[in-house]
């Protein structure tokens, strides 16, 4: 799989007109259709067939959100525990994650919690997390109703999205979604530390006036 | 980590993937020094030095004075400066910000360090392990690979020295860090990119005008339809910021500004190989397509402050004149942006595959190889001096360790199909 996406999207990977790079992560069993959910994302395609993530895998997309150019680097994992030492190295540095399960598939959803406790035994503390019920579409297969997904996800502190990639639903959302909350968290913890916005503090500090309140501009 | 439970076609899979993480990650890195870069600059300018103290009445960006009642100038709640009232960014009375505080919070945005910051809280002892899992599997598993290796690009690091000295930029150091890891380990494989060369050039095809040439090489391989969306809806970017700046900031002459715009471009294309060869019909030179690579050591003799090129060879050049199928190559060198600085290698009769070993000094003082460039050209002498253009090959000056012995080797460079005259403009 990794061979026939390498020529795929060189020069958008190679592109540097963007303003931000953010790098997402998908995670949940095996089989619950990361792999589709990004191909449906990123090259709008869907293959019924299912062929297992050797590893790793990435693609590049660039999006244009609030008045930004988001170049995003997806990772598409594999959810076989074999692969997790390598999986979970990419962990670090993933400013979201997408963490999907199925809703046909009961094991998937249970899987949930310790997939979340990997995100916060090896993420960074400020990445953003989805929670994700694929394959919305296979209504009569169903054994995760939504409620208990959204229940779950309340619980976890995630926002939640049923989503399916074979019939392309909310999976546009789903990312724009999480873009939109990592752009939030960024204004957020800049404004936070706002103060020491510069280190070109030389000499005797000038103060005019006490300072208005001041709001900043989102991003 | 090691890879040794998985199969070998497995790890084959995984360390391809981990390449094309690694050339994003080059390439991404290129752009955040670049703005980095571009902020120090900004700072620098608007730095106090000796002679102009410090509780001068002079704004602290542009250096313009500053009056008693009029055009006073107010204090930025950022750094806490005096600026006059042209060197803000933002709107209203409280919310603005002067230029180098609004650059610094934009570079720290786009750069993503404003998120690499909690990196730190969380791990402390173990930093830039995320950015050496991949490279240390690559560097391990590297023989496996049966990639052959392509030649190194010059490392993209520019002025680290430069901006650790000044110390302002907190962040600056993990990104230090990572990158020379990555210049440590392998620079091979970076040049891969230029397969996509075919699809740039469709791309680029597409603006016929030269005014679009001109912006696509400058934007080289964003799409189209992101090219478009640039122009549109240009937001007030560093550069643009850098720009007006400099224009209203009077010690910038014009020929300056000119100058650092095509050197980004120019750097950027040559880092990307992605210019096209839409420079055919233009009575200087012919052009045909290109291919072949160029073989160069570049040296630092400290002792006779000189800077030796030593041109090795070429290979896989194709035929300058293509219905005799000749090829009569010399090379050209130049250090940019000096014009005066040709350096011209012997003529060889009939090879694809040119030997020359011809070494080139040029005498400058080390500190003023910052922002340098040296260009290699390869052409071909056909008959009554024409000469027709087989590729060229872009190498930035201030990034190389010239202590580091191993970067004095000799090194394969790809020939990418782009030409800038000498005094900087593309020729086209």
């Amino acid at each position: 799989m990794a061979s026939a996406t390498a020529t795929y999207g060189q020069k958008e990977a190679s592109d540097q007109n963007f303003d931000y790079m953010f790098k997402i992560l998908i995670i949940g069993n095996s089989s619950v259709g990361k792999t589709s959910f990004l191909f449906r994302y990123a090259d709008d395609s869907f293959t019924p067939a299912f062929v297992s993530t050797v590893g790793i895998d990435f693609k590049v997309k660039t999006i244009y959100r609030n008045d930004k150019r988001i170049k995003l680097q997806i990772w598409d994992t594999a959810g076989q525990e074999r692969y997790r030492t390598i999986t979970t190295a990419y962990y670090r540095g993933a400013m979201g994650f997408i963490l999907m399960y199925d809703i046909t598939n009961e094991e998937s959803f249970n899987a949930v919690q310790d997939w979340s406790t990997q995100i916060k035994t090896y993420s960074w503390d400020n990445a953003q997390v989805l929670l994700v019920g694929n394959k919305c579409d296979m209504e009569d297969e169903r054994v995760v109703n939504g409620e208990r997904g959204r229940q779950l996800s309340e619980h976890l502190g995630f926002e939640f999205f049923e989503a399916s990639a074979k019939d392309n639903i909310n999976v546009k959302q789903t990312f724009e979604r999480l873009v939109d909350i990592i752009c939030e968290k960024m204004s957020e913890s800049l404004d936070a530390g706002d103060p020491a916005i510069t280190g070109a503090k030389q000499g005797p500090q000038l103060t005019e006036q006490p300072a208005p309140p001041h709001q900043d501009c989102a991003c | 980590m090691d890879l040794s439970l998985l199969q070998a076609l497995e790890k084959e899979i995984i360390l391809e993937v981990l390449r094309r993480d690694k050339q994003l990650r080059i390439i991404e890195e290129d752009r955040i020094r670049r703005m980095k870069c571009e902020l120090q600059e900004l700072r620098r300018r608007g730095a106090k030095s000796l002679a102009r103290q410090y509780g001068e009445r002079t704004c602290a960006r542009c250096q313009r004075p500053l009056g008693k009642f009029w055009n006073s100038g107010a204090v930025c709640r950022g750094c806490s400066h005096r600026i006059c009232s042209k060197c803000r960014v933002g709107v209203g009375a409280a919310n603005w910000k002067c230029t180098v505080c609004h650059a610094y919070r934009d570079v720290k945005i786009r750069s993503g360090d404003w998120f690499l910051e909690e990196k730190g809280k969380k791990f402390p002892a173990i930093t830039d392990k995320y950015e050496t899992v991949g490279e240390t599997l690559l560097k391990t598993y590297n023989v496996l690979s049966h990639i052959s290796v392509v030649p190194p690009t010059p490392p993209p690091q520019l002025d680290y020295q430069f901006l650790s000295r000044s110390g302002d930029l907190k962040h600056a150091q993990p990104f230090t860090k990572s990158v020379e890891n990555l210049m440590v380990s392998f620079t091979s494989h970076i040049k891969k990119i230029s397969t996509s060369q075919n699809d740039v050039r469709d791309l680029l095809r597409v603006n016929n005008s030269p005014r679009g040439i001109k912006y696509s090489n400058q934007k080289s391989l964003s799409d189209t339809d992101i090219n478009k969306c640039g122009i549109l809806c240009k937001v007030p970017s560093l550069p643009n910021l850098f720009k007006k700046n400099k224009d209203s900031d009077q010690e910038g002459s014009s020929t300056g500004a000119e100058e650092e715009t095509s050197f980004s471009s120019e750097y950027s294309g040559g880092r990307r190989s992605s210019n096209s060869s839409v420079s055919t019909e233009c009575g200087l030179f012919e052009s045909v397509s290109v291919a072949g690579e160029l073989e160069l050591a570049i040296a630092y003799n400290a002792n006779s402050s000189c800077l030796e090129i030593t041109v090795g060879a070429c290979r896989g050049l194709t035929h300058g004149d293509t219905k005799k199928r000749k090829c009569h190559p010399y090379v050209k060198l130049y250090v940019l942006p000096e014009k005066s600085s040709k350096m011209k290698t012997t003529v060889k009769k009939n090879a694809t595959d040119p030997v020359y070993n011809e070494i080139f000094k040029y005498q400058i003082d080390r500190n003023l190889l910052f922002g340098k460039r040296l260009q290699a050209t390869v052409w071909h002498a056909g008959t009554l001096k024409r000469k027709v253009f087989l590729g060229h090959v872009l190498v930035p000056l201030d990034g190389w360790r010239y202590e580091d012995k191993s970067s004095q080797c000799f090194t394969w460079y790809p020939l990418c199909p782009k030409i800038e005259s000498p005094d900087g403009g593309t020729v086209e």
